[in-house]
């Protein structure tokens, strides 16, 4: 189509518009990346980078007139669905877990903002009441200063400061006891005094105000470029730090992502401070699935547990629901319409109800599907400790859940066999399972391919039925990190990720992600072919 | 034309016929008992199919309502069901608004203008629809905490920050509305051009008065998919007056405590909408589901 | 009403392969001339259509119409109409609303609108469809819909994309027929396209021959003219196969004897023929291809039976009206338009005559040799 032909060229005042709007667009973006990029947040800024570059060339370029209409969907794809697997893959090469969540940026400015109070200059204060606010009045000697009236506020996040002003004597009342005092404490300690001299108070104590100092100071000092330590080594990391207070040195690990103190002989000693940082451990957690024992040794049996799920879950649904399509479609059953809307009926209800359903049924102890099996045989089966039984369970879920759609999908496809070929069968003297396994199964199985190994990759990562039924449980013995029998490769990563006793190591759960879409996207491209080789 | 059949078909068919039921009453038990449990006094007691003494005092919970016992005791609604089905309306519908917006665009310019790399884009697209999103939540999470911080509506925590998420899923409906689109004569828009109608008029009002079907069927599908969605929602949602119902309903099975009655009664109210519409629907909706299939 | 002139018009799909769909298409057309492009499919004649029309853009090369350069108009800007094979009838719309829909976009009042819509509806015959769907119509009636959108527009130009190849036969010759009441109607520009020859033949003034491009030829253009003037004098083989049906019988020869007005070639069966062309730009001894219409082919008792050609019966066709005999001569195809009733079996031996007078000559490449004589089959 000669679309470009039939462009219009717009008024003025709109390409102005377009103009401004344009560079709005640019300025704004264009700061918020220059912040992320000062922040060290290097990826977001890329991602940000690209798409505002890409979506500023796509909607001025005239040869781009095409790209505009799609530029919002892929857009949405490269932001929610492809950088979230660059950033999981990039993640599975760094420590990033529940201890070394910040950059290292935000750390260091953790340890700088770190203060101690100064004994030496501690200030008597007293808290007075004036209406509904209060003045604090602090003495030191001959200083004697006042706030004013102020708010206490205990709800603020943030510290709040307030400048002190020189008082010539004391009120004559008397402060608020120790119990005001008490009462308040939440909201004095948000405070920040300044006095004139510019040196800040914080609450030390419910009778003193006292000055705050950095507890730590960079080790270099202007113009020094190494340092050396008594033992002859040198240090000189410019982000190297010097506790105030006890004279130790702190230095950060960029092996571990932590910071951590030298003793006397210059050794790395402790466990190194909290909060750690996030730092690269390269091929680390790849190796650990392939070597520790705690983590090779589920992974392995969960890898191979997954398979057989996933394989299993496409050959039941696909067996019954080829079956059942073959039978609402044969022409001389009656009531036909009655049921296939009745079969379609599980793939109608919302997943996660049906799933939370079996869940209460299967209960082992107040579970109808117990007190049945309990009424009937006198047994009633531990669905959900028993690794065996809780795996049938969810093959069982699953085939009720998945049967209607390959049921519906074979239905389409059944439509299109033409009927002269069972006319010719017929001729020949075939009978209905003959031409079931001679004809049927055969002709669908070529356009069937790619959605069966659609559905394959779908229950390979099937977390929602995992995560609602059995939640992985019962767990795997021996495992490092949280791992259960019936735990499929997406809900163990999803644990080790998210379940808070496994100490969220992102960057192992990562790790191991990275492995699954090596899967799915083998998987996808081997889709990819056979739909390829069907449409020729 | 029918063939003449042989005798055994009456067997034949009487016997597929007590096959269908004994498999139906196997399939439907348990929802039928879903719906009994619902009616049923207590969440533990062990009751027959039909409850004995039936009670509403589980809907009554299901829809807001305070249940005072016999002996005066008040019990709350454990959970604000109906603020989490509003909440699972108002994401799903807001989604599958902007999901059928987006994809309807993606899918005219994939169907009807040539540009580069279009073959690419399309099969990339249905090759990363296939990495599921519950392996990249750690990426996602701090995707949101960033957009959070320069977008507060977006953040974690927001239903925002949550329809935004799903609008990442439109492969799929992309390829179901660009082969839709395939099967629309081009003409028409031609036509329409020689009228004297810019693409967008032609786009506008040309097709997509012919396209109302099938972005029906989208927007009841990404509808659908929205609201029984579970990993994302219970990663990005952690208030509990914010979650959707799919996230909410899991938290009547706390082992402590399961509330199995109050849950079906929830369950039920919350499923039935949902199922009529997909039955209703369903000889539409079929063309969708297969949209994978199809190769363009 | 406008003139269209075409002026070493390309079109090239994608240049990176080089391959020409049309190359150096030269036309002028005359205000209120019915133009019809004909040719095999592939040849690119919707797609000079729809370059007219506004929808493919011009590669190189220049349009105009009336005066105006249009390369780079719109279509809407262009003032044509146009008929697509399809009828492309908003599905969702009435036949009122199809048909003021341009209008309405225009911004007419409603009016101007309805009076014109009314006025097409009734030239057509429309009137008492006008407020039913596209669907509820049969194809012909579909058909006049289309014409009628264009006719409301009241353009300088109707462009027809093979309109008649979704009908049945019988109602392709009506509609057809009522297509040339209209033009002497309307008295308007139409451009025509059509595979069909016989349409061409039927309805143009002049027609437009094309042929696929190959490789390295000059143009795709093969003849403009008259419908008779290409039946006759075709410019080349091309046209001469394509005007007419059934097609023009071929046979190899070679060239012996160069008169003035005529001349005598050998065909490959070894028999002579005088053929009324002048051959004198060519040499004795040249191979030529003789080119003889079934039609003229008469039967060897004939008085203008001047020449005779000798094959082998293949297959005999008894219409009714006439038969057709189908020969072999000696691995030439070749068709005699026989009286009713011709007796000929399969693997007879059959001699046909051949007019002096209704010999078509063409040399090594294709071209034809000027006829000099216009053969006259007399009663």
């Amino acid at each position: 189509m000669g679309l470009s032909a039939s462009k219009q060229p717009p008024a003025k005042l709109s390409i102005w518009l377009k103009v401004l709007l344009i560079a709005l667009v640019v300025v704004l973006n264009g700061y918020a990346i220059i912040a992320m990029y000062a922040n060290g947040e290097f990826a977001f800024a890329l991602l940000t980078l690209v798409i505002v570059a890409s979506g500023v060339y796509v909607f001025t370029s005239k040869k781009t007139y095409a790209h505009r209409y799609i530029f919002p969907g892929i857009a949405g794809m490269v932001v929610f669905i492809i950088f979230p697997l660059v950033y999981t893959i990039g993640i599975s090469f760094t420590n990033y877990s529940a201890t070394n969540l910040l950059t290292f940026n935000q750390v260091l400015q953790q340890f700088e903002s770190k203060t101690y109070t100064d004994d030496s200059g501690a200030f008597k204060f007293g808290l007075y009441q004036r209406g509904e606010d209060f003045e604090i009045i602090v003495e030191q000697g001959e200083l004697l200063y006042s706030t004013g009236p102020i708010e206490l506020d205990s709800q603020s996040a943030v510290s709040i400061a307030h400048e002190l002003s020189v008082l010539n004597a004391k009120p004559s009342e008397k402060p608020l006891a120790i119990k005001a005092v008490i009462q308040n404490k939440d909201a004095l300690d948000k405070l920040i005094l300044v006095t004139p001299n510019e040196q800040e108070l914080v609450r030390k104590g419910l009778r003193e105000f006292a000055g705050i100092k950095p507890l730590f100071t960079p080790l270099l000092q202007d113009g020094q470029s190494s340092y050396s330590l008594p033992n002859g080594e040198t240090i000189t990391s410019e982000f190297a730090k010097l506790n105030v207070k006890d004279g130790r040195i702190l230095i950060p690990n960029m092996e571990t992502g932590y910071f951590q103190y030298l003793d006397d002989q210059g050794e790395l000693t402790g466990r190194g401070l909290k909060p750690g940082f996030t730092v690269g451990v390269g091929w680390e957690h790849f190796k650990r699935v392939l070597t520790d024992e705690g983590i090779k040794q589920p992974f392995v049996q969960i890898f191979v547990w997954t398979v057989i799920f996933a394989t299993c879950a496409v050959v039941f649904t696909l067996a019954i629901g080829m079956l059942l399509a073959c039978l609402v479609q044969w022409e001389e059953l009656k009531g036909r319409a009655i049921y296939r809307v009745l079969l379609i009926l599980p793939y109608a209800v919302p997943a996660f109800i049906s799933i939370l359903v079996f869940k209460g049924l299967f209960n082992q102890n107040f579970g109808e599907i117990n007190m049945i099996l309990g009424n009937l045989f006198g047994i009633s089966p531990a669905w959900f400790t028993d690794p065996v039984l809780a795996k049938s369970m969810i093959l069982i879920v699953n085939t009720w859940l998945g049967y209607p759609y390959m049921m519906i999908l074979c239905m389409g496809m059944l439509k299109s066999i033409p009927d002269d070929l069972y006319e010719a069968s017929a001729m020949d003297g075939a009978g209905p399972i003959t031409n079931f396994f001679n004809i049927t199964v055969p002709l669908l199985m070529k356009p069937l391919a790619p959605l069966l190994i659609a559905s394959f990759a779908f229950n390979f990562n099937n977390f929602v039925l995992i995560d609602l039924l059995t939640g992985g449980l019962p767990d795997i013995i021996g495992a490092s990190t949280p791992a259960g029998e019936t735990d499929l490769l997406v809900s163990y990563t999803y644990r080790i990720a998210f379940q808070g006793d496994g100490g969220n190591n992102y960057g192992l759960a990562s790790a191991i992600a990275t492995l699954i879409f090596l899967v799915v996207g083998a998987l996808a491209l081997l889709n990819l072919r056979i739909m390829k080789k069907n449409a020729n | 034309m029918p063939m003449v059949q042989p005798k055994s078909i009456k067997y034949r068919k009487l016997a597929t016929h007590l096959g269908m039921i004994v498999f139906l009453a196997l399939i439907i038990f348990p929802l039928l008992m879903v719906i009994a449990i619902s009616f049923r006094t207590g969440n533990f007691a062990v009751g027959d199919i039909i409850p004995s003494n039936p009670t509403l005092d589980h809907w009554r919970l299901a829809i807001g309502m305070d249940v005072v016992a016999a002996d005066g005791s008040v019990t709350p609604p454990p959970f604000p069901v109906l603020l989490w089905l509003w909440n699972s309306i108002k994401v799903a519908g807001i989604a599958a608004i902007l999901i059928v917006v987006l994809s309807t665009t993606c899918a005219y310019a994939f169907a009807r203008m040539k540009f580069r790399g279009k073959a690419t884009l399309l099969n990339g697209m249905l090759i990363f629809q296939m990495f599921p999103s519950v392996l990249a939540l750690v990426a996602i999470y701090a995707l949101f905490n960033k957009i959070g911080d320069y977008v507060p509506w977006l953040g974690l925590n927001t239903h925002g920050g949550l329809i935004l998420a799903y609008l990442g899923g439109i492969a799929l409906h992309v390829w179901t509305i660009k082969g839709y689109f395939e099967t629309i004569d081009p003409a028409l828009e031609e036509s329409a051009a020689i009228d004297g109608a810019s693409p967008w008029q032609a786009f506008r009002l040309i097709l997509l008065p012919l396209s109302v079907p099938i972005l029906a069927v989208v927007f009841i599908l990404a509808f659908i998919g929205v609201v029984t969605e579970v990993p994302m929602a219970s990663v990005l949602i952690s208030d509990i007056n914010n979650m959707t119902l799919a996230v909410g309903s899991q938290l009547y099975f706390n082992p402590q405590n399961i509330l199995w009655g109050d849950f079906a009664a929830a369950a039920v109210l919350s499923g039935f909408p949902i199922t009529v519409v997909f039955l209703m629907a369903q000889r539409y909706l079929v063309s969708g589901l297969t949209a994978g299939g199809v190769k363009g | 009403m406008a003139n269209v002139s075409l002026n070493a018009v390309r079109k090239n799909y994608d240049e990176t392969l080089h391959k020409d769909t049309l190359r150096n298409i030269n036309l002028d057309i005359k205000e209120g001339e019915f133009i019809v492009f004909v040719g095999p499919s592939g040849c690119g004649k919707s797609t000079l259509l729809r370059m007219i029309a506004g929808l493919e853009d011009i590669t190189s090369g220049e349009l105009k119409i009336g005066d105006s350069y249009m390369n780079d108009v719109p279509p809407v800007e262009r003032n044509v109409g146009m008929v697509f094979q399809s009828y492309a009838l908003y599905p969702h719309m009435d036949l009122r609303e199809n048909m003021s829909f341009g209008l309405k976009l225009k911004k007419m009042d409603a009016a101007t609108i309805k009076k014109r819509v009314d006025n097409a509806s009734d030239i057509l015959g429309l009137d008492p469809l006008l407020e039913r769907k596209p669907k509820e119509l049969s194809g012909g009636q579909r058909q006049r819909v289309a014409i009628g959108r264009c006719i409301v527009q009241q353009p300088n130009v109707f462009l027809f994309d093979e309109p008649l190849s979704n009908l049945d036969a019988a109602l392709r010759v009506k509609m057809r027929i009522e297509i040339a009441k209209l033009h002497k109607e309307l008295q308007s520009t139409i451009i025509y396209v059509t595979h069909d020859q016989v349409e061409a033949m039927t309805l143009a003034d002049k027609i437009v021959v094309l042929s696929p491009l190959d490789e390295g030829a000059d143009s795709n253009l093969e003849q403009f003219g008259s419908p008779l003037d290409l039946y006759h004098n075709p410019d080349n083989k091309f046209v001469a196969g394509f005007i007419g049906s059934p097609k023009m019988n071929f046979v190899d020869a070679t060239l012996v004897e160069i008169n003035a007005k005529d001349c005598v070639v050998e065909l490959i069966t070894g028999e002579r023929v005088t053929a009324a062309v002048d051959a004198n730009r060519a040499k004795v001894g040249d191979a030529v291809q003789l080119g003889i219409r079934p039609e003229h082919l008469v039967e060897s008792e004939h008085e203008h039976a001047q020449s005779k050609v000798t094959g082998i019966v293949q297959v005999t066709e008894h219409l009714g009206s006439e038969s057709f005999v189908y020969m072999d001569v000696k691995g030439c195809d070749f068709t005699f338009k026989a009286r009713p009733e011709f007796p000929a079996e399969a693997g007879d031996q059959l001699t046909v005559g051949i007019p002096t007078n209704a010999c078509y000559l063409f040399d090594e490449n294709e071209l034809a040799f000027q006829r000099t004589a216009k053969y006259n089959r007399g009663a």
